[in-house]
C-alpha cells in the first residue's frame, strides 16, 4: 500500500480537553478521503497537526514516507480551512500571487499557474478585482484556486461546497476529481454526509478524540447494512406471511421494504417469493446512508464543545 | 527567511502604495510642528503686559525715576505705592504683582528682588520688569557717584554678557538641547503609538478576514508576525527618511537663496546654530536604534494584541491600555528628564528599556559622554535589544494561539500563560 500520508498515534490535549486522543490513519495515494465527525470531534486539530500549524503532543506524522518536516513540507499540501477569507484591500491577482509565493512559486511560475487556472475557472478578467467586491461564491472560487495553485500532492478541504451555488459547486467537484484521477490525495472534510458519499471513496470517522470508523464506504456500509431490501412486484399484497423468512418494514403499492430474518439470506427470501407467484421486478439490498451511519454512530454522544467550532 | 521578506513585502508595499501614506507624510510633520509651534505660541501668549506694584523702602525708588522708564518702555509699567497689595486681590487694585524693595546696602550688594506675581509669567515678561529696575538702579548709581555723561558711556560700553557653557561636554547647550530632546523624544513617542497601533489593527484584520488560518499553512505563525513588525517598521522608517530628505532639501535651497529671503536666512541661521551646538550624526543614529528598538519593543506587544482579541474594537482598547500606559509613563518620565538630565530618574528611565527610547533621545542631544556617559549609553541599547528579544518571543507565544482562537474574550492573565505553555 502507498501512503502518501501515515499518521501513528497522534495526540494533542488542551488545557481543558484531549482533542485528539490517539488517531491512527493511514491515507493512500490519489485518494479522496472523507474525515467525518460532528462539531468538536478533533477534526481541525487533526488537521491542524497535518499541515503543521500545530505539533503533536505524542506520536508522529509521516508524509510521502518520511517524517513530516513542517518546514518543507508545507509546500507540497495545499489547505483550505473552514475558517478562511482572504485581504478584502488586496486585488485578486495580486492576493493569489501572494499566497503562490508563500508556498514557494517564484513569481514567474506563479503568475503562469494563476493564469493557467483563472482561464480553467473563467476569472481572467478578475485580475484587478479587489477582493472585497467579489461575491461570496466568486471569493470561495479565487480561494479554491490559491489552495491548490502550488500543485500539492496533498490537497486538504474543509468544507469546500459552503458558499457555492450548485453550478460552482460542480465546477469544484470536478476539479477534486480530475486532481484526484492525477494522483493528488484528497482529505475532504464535511458534514454534508450526501457530498461525500458522492465523492469519497475512503472515509474515516472520529468523534471525541477518537477515531471510531476507518474504511471504505462500500465498507462501511457493509458494516452498518441491516439486511433489509426493497422488493417491488406484481403479488406483494397477496403474500401469505407464514414462515416467511423476514419481516415487511413497509409496504406501499408494489413495492415493499422487508427486514431479513436472522439465519436467513436473500436467497431464501427470493425461493419464497417465487414460491408465493410474485412477479418480481426489482429486488436490491437497501445499504444504510453515511447520514444513518453518521447519526447511528455520534448521535447518542452530547455536543462536547460549544464554545469551539471544529 | 524567505517567506518573511515575501511577507515584509506585502505588508510594505500596501501601506506605502495607499493615499493614506502620502497624506500622513505630508501632514505629520505639519501636525507636528504645529502642535510644537503650538505650545511656543502659548507659552508666547502668556508674555502679557505685567503692571508691578513697587513698594519702596529705600526711598531711593521716586516716581520720577519709574515714571521715565514707564515712557521709555511703554510695555510693561512699574506703579509706585506706598502699601502692599493684598493678596488675591490682582482684580481689584490692577497689578499682576509687586515687588519690595528693601533699604538698600551701598557697600556689601544687594540680594535679589523678588517679584511676586498671581500667576506665572515666562522670563520674556519678567525681563522687560527686571532690565526696568536694572536702569533706575544704574541710574541711581550713576547720581551717587556723580559721573558725568561720558564716564557713564564708558561704563555702559563695557557690558558683559553671559552664556552658559557645560565644560565636560563642549557640544552642550542646554536651551537647544532641550528643545531637539522634547522633539526627538515626543517623536519617538508617537511613532511608537501611531505604528504600534498600526501592527495591531494589522493583525486583528488577518483574524477578522479570517487568513490567518490560511497563512499558517504556509508560514510559521512566528515569521507571519515578524514579517508584518518589520514591514511596518520599514513603513515608518520610509516616512522617516522621507522627512529627512526633505528637511535637507529645504535647507539647501534656504542656503542658496538664504540671503534674499529674511525668514529663510533666519531658519538657516537657526538650523546652522543648532546644528553646531549638537553632535547631529550621533543624535540621527541614536534616532534610529531607539525608534526602531521601541518600536520592535511595542510593536510585538501590539501584535499579541491583535491576535488575541476579536473583532470587537473595544476588547482591543482595554487590552492594549497597560501597554499604551507604558508609553504614556515614559514621556512623564521624559519630562522629568529634560529638566534634570542626570538625576536618577532620567538614568534608570533611559536604560530600562520600556522607557529607554523615549527617555534617552530626550537625553542625548544634551552630550555623549558629558551628560549621558558612555556605558549609560551602552547598558540601554544593550537592554533594549535584550528587552525587545524578550517582548518578540513573548508575543510570538501569544499569537501562535490567539491567531487561531475565535469567540472567546482573553485576558492578559490567559496571555501570559499561553506564552509559558509548553510547545
Amino acid at each position: 500500500m502507498d501512503s502518501i500520508l501515515s499518521l501513528k498515534h497522534l495526540r494533542k490535549h488542551f488545557e481543558s480537553q484531549k482533542a485528539v486522543d490517539d488517531i491512527s490513519l493511514e491515507i493512500e495515494r490519489g485518494q479522496i478521503f472523507g474525515l467525518l465527525g460532528p462539531n468538536g470531534a478533533g477534526k481541525t486539530t487533526l488537521i491542524r497537526m497535518i499541515t503543521g500549524i500545530f505539533y503533536p503532543d505524542q506520536g508522529e506524522v509521516f508524509f510521502d514516507g518520511k517524517k513530516f518536516d513542517p518546514l518543507v513540507d508545507v509546500a507540497k499540501i495545499g489547505y483550505m480551512p473552514e475558517e478562511r477569507g482572504l485581504y478584502k484591500k488586496m486585488k485578486v491577482g495580486e492576493q493569489a500571487l501572494y499566497l503562490a509565493q508563500l508556498k514557494g512559486l517564484n513569481k514567474q511560475e506563479a503568475k503562469k499557474k494563476i493564469e493557467n487556472w483563472f482561464g480553467r475557472f473563467g476569472m481572467e478578467s478578475w485580475w484587478d478585482k479587489k477582493v472585497e467586491d467579489l461575491s461570496k461564491g466568486m471569493g470561495q472560487k479565487l480561494q479554491f484556486v490559491t489552495t491548490v495553485l502550488h500543485d500539492p500532492s496533498l490537497i486538504i478541504l474543509d468544507e469546500p461546497f459552503s458558499g457555492l451555488d450548485p453550478v460552482n459547486s460542480n465546477l469544484i467537484k470536478d476539479e477534486i476529481f480530475r486532481l484526484a484521477q492525477g494522483g493528488t490525495t484528497i482529505i475532504f472534510s464535511t458534514h454534508r454526509m450526501e457530498q461525500v458519499e458522492e465523492i469519497c471513496n475512503h472515509i474515516a470517522l472520529v468523534n471525541k478524540g477518537q477515531k471510531i470508523l476507518d474504511s471504505t464506504v462500500q465498507e462501511v456500509k457493509q458494516q452498518f447494512k441491516k439486511h433489509q431490501y426493497l422488493i417491488t412486484g406484481v403479488g406483494l399484497d397477496k403474500l401469505i406471511m407464514e414462515q416467511a423468512p423476514f419481516t415487511p418494514v413497509s409496504q406501499k403499492d408494489n413495492s415493499m421494504l422487508i427486514q431479513i430474518a436472522a439465519q436467513h439470506n436473500s436467497s431464501a427470501v427470493l425461493r419464497f417469493l417465487l414460491d408465493q407467484q410474485v412477479e418480481i421486478t426489482t429486488f436490491q439490498e437497501q445499504l444504510p446512508s453515511l447520514n444513518d451511519i453518521f447519526i447511528q454512530s455520534v448521535g447518542n454522544t452530547p455536543t462536547a464543545r460549544t464554545f469551539e467550532k471544529n | 527567511m524567505k517567506k518573511i521578506w515575501i511577507i515584509i513585502e506585502r505588508e510594505y508595499l500596501t501601506r506605502v502604495r495607499k493615499k493614506t501614506f502620502l497624506i500622513s507624510t505630508l501632514l505629520f510633520p505639519l501636525l507636528y510642528v504645529a502642535l510644537i509651534g503650538g505650545m511656543g505660541f502659548i507659552a508666547e501668549k502668556s508674555k502679557e503686559t505685567l503692571t508691578v506694584a513697587v513698594v519702596d523702602s529705600s526711598g531711593y525708588f521716586t516716581k520720577e525715576l519709574i515714571e521715565a522708564e514707564n515712557n521709555i518702555d511703554p510695555s510693561s509699567t512699574l506703579v509706585l505705592v506706598t502699601n502692599l497689595p493684598q493678596e488675591n486681590k490682582e482684580e481689584e487694585n490692577g497689578y499682576d504683582g509687586y515687588i519690595v524693595i528693601p533699604s538698600l546696602n551701598w557697600k556689601q550688594g544687594n540680594d535679589s528682588l523678588i517679584l511676586s506675581t498671581y500667576k506665572s509669567y515666562g522670563s520674556a515678561a519678567t525681563g522687560v520688569v527686571e532690565s526696568k529696575l536694572n536702569r533706575i538702579w544704574r541710574r541711581l548709581l550713576n547720581d551717587s557717584l556723580q559721573l558725568d555723561a561720558g564716564k557713564q558711556a564708558i561704563l555702559g560700553q563695557s557690558k558683559i554678557g553671559l552664556i552658559s557653557k557645560n565644560i565636560s561636554d563642549q557640544q552642550a547647550n542646554s536651551a537647544t538641547a532641550e528643545g531637539i530632546g522634547y522633539f526627538a523624544g515626543f517623536l519617538v513617542y508617537f511613532i511608537l503609538l501611531i505604528y504600534g497601533s498600526q501592527v495591531m489593527m494589522g493583525v486583528m484584520e488577518e483574524k477578522t478576514n479570517r487568513i490567518a488560518e490560511v497563512i499558517v499553512s504556509s508560514v510559521r505563525p512566528f515569521q507571519m508576525m515578524l514579517g508584518k513588525i518589520l514591514g511596518i517598521g520599514a513603513v515608518a522608517l520610509t516616512q522617516f527618511l522621507i522627512w529627512i530628505i526633505f528637511v535637507f532639501v529645504v535647507y539647501n535651497v534656504g542656503v542658496k537663496s538664504g540671503t534674499s529671503m529674511g525668514f529663510m536666512a533666519e531658519a538657516v541661521g537657526g538650523i546652522q546654530r543648532m546644528m553646531g551646538s549638537v553632535n547631529v550624526p550621533l543624535i540621527l543614529g541614536c534616532f534610529a536604534f531607539y525608534f526602531l528598538g521601541g518600536f520592535f519593543f511595542y510593536a510585538s506587544l501590539y501584535g499579541a494584541i491583535g491576535s488575541a482579541v476579536n473583532e470587537d474594537m473595544r476588547e482591543a482598547q482595554s487590552l492594549s491600555f497597560p501597554v499604551t500606559m507604558l508609553v504614556i509613563l515614559s514621556i512623564a518620565v521624559m519630562t522629568a528628564a529634560v529638566a534634570n538630565p542626570t538625576g536618577p530618574i532620567a538614568v534608570w528611565g533611559s536604560i530600562i528599556p520600556f522607557s529607554s527610547p523615549i527617555v534617552m533621545m530626550a537625553r542625548i542631544p544634551y552630550g555623549v559622554p558629558g551628560t549621558v556617559p558612555i556605558w549609560q549609553l551602552g547598558l540601554s541599547m544593550a537592554l533594549l535589544i535584550v528587552g525587545f528579544l524578550a517582548t518578540v518571543w513573548f508575543a510570538g507565544k501569544i499569537y501562535r494561539t490567539g491567531i487561531l482562537m475565535y469567540g472567546k474574550k482573553i485576558t492578559w492573565k490567559e496571555m501570559i500563560r499561553w506564552a509559558f505553555a509548553k510547545g
